[in-house]
């Protein structure tokens, strides 16, 4: 996996080597307990380490989005490949294309909307986290992986309505959209359906083009 | 809390907090799912804990160097007032 290398990142590590040189300092020294050792100790051991965590909590925040940390788990990589191709037509590749998605296409499709939508999807990713460590999709095939693994709720259309408002009056002119408006919008029709856009991912198809 | 313990938990807390750094800045440096996860719950229980017993050892220590100036206070106050033990 490449590291991006942000200032955030470059603050927390720069903040967590001033930190570490203090508490060694202190360790090999091991001088009496003044005002000026507790003001270092404060430094090393409070404010230096806070902004590291802080920073690197940032950091961290931003790396979970990244399709590249999406496809640390084997079982993923069939559909961070597909985004990664640029001749797939799915609807995934299709937008990871975009630069509005870019390398952040599986987050930025698959986070919840609304206010708590940030929260609620590290949650989900957590779960993701146990699932693969503990449930066993750790040690699944691509296959198995394929036949078994499948999205833990359908996939909400307010996602796509992010920014296919359903508003629009070049999209509302499509006599497909016209007929299905109101089920679109309650979710009862989903975008990504074969009969609509098609299936997001390529791993959900078999090889002669059925839903598994 | 005896004041010759402080060195002690104050090398404790150091360790806590180097290993706190330590799994910070593996996720930094190898930001996959586990070593974020570590580092977001594990790293930042052992940082505050390693602040926590800082802060202490900083307010024992306060308490220890201030009881002989209570102490002392406290003495004044409970000494009779002589113009008064003349009358």
């Amino acid at each position: 996996m490449t590291t991006h290398p942000s200032i955030l990142a470059c603050v927390a590590l720069v903040s967590a080597a001033i930190a570490a040189t203090i508490l060694v300092v202190y360790l090999v020294r091991r001088p009496s307990l003044g005002g000026a050792t507790k003001l270092w100790l404060l430094l090393g051991l409070g404010v230096f380490p806070i902004l590291t965590a802080g920073s690197g909590n940032i950091v961290g925040f931003e790396a979970t989005k990244e399709r590249s940390f999406c496809a640390s788990c084997h079982v993923m990589t069939v559909h961070t490949a597909d985004s990664d191709d640029p001749t797939s037509v799915t609807l995934s590749s299709r937008h990871a294309r975009n630069k509005l998605f870019g390398a952040e296409d599986c987050y930025t499709c698959h986070a919840d909307y609304g206010m708590y939508g940030t929260i609620l999807t590290k949650w989900g990713g957590l779960k993701h986290v146990y699932n693969y460590y503990l449930r066993g999709y750790h040690s699944m095939t691509i296959e198995e992986a394929k036949k078994s693994i499948r999205i833990n709720h359908p996939y909400p259309n307010e996602n796509c309505m992010q920014c296919h408002s359903t508003k629009n009056l070049l999209w509302a002119s499509k006599p497909d959209h016209k007929a299905i408006l109101s089920d679109v919008r309650d979710g009862k029709i989903s975008c990504a359906s074969g009969g609509c856009h098609g299936f997001a991912h390529p791993s959900w198809l078999t090889p002669d083009g059925r839903a598994l | 809390m005896n004041g010759s313990r402080y060195p002690q938990i104050l090398r404790i807390a150091c360790f806590l907090a180097l290993a706190a750094l330590a799994l910070m800045v593996w996720s930094l440096l190898d930001p996959r799912p586990i070593p974020v996860v570590v580092a977001m719950s594990v790293g930042q229980v052992l940082g505050t804990l390693s602040l926590g017993a800082f802060l202490v050892v900083v307010i024992a220590d306060l308490r220890r160097r201030m009881e002989p100036v209570i102490a002392t206070a406290s003495a004044g106050d409970s000494i009779e007032d002589p113009i008064k033990k003349e009358r």
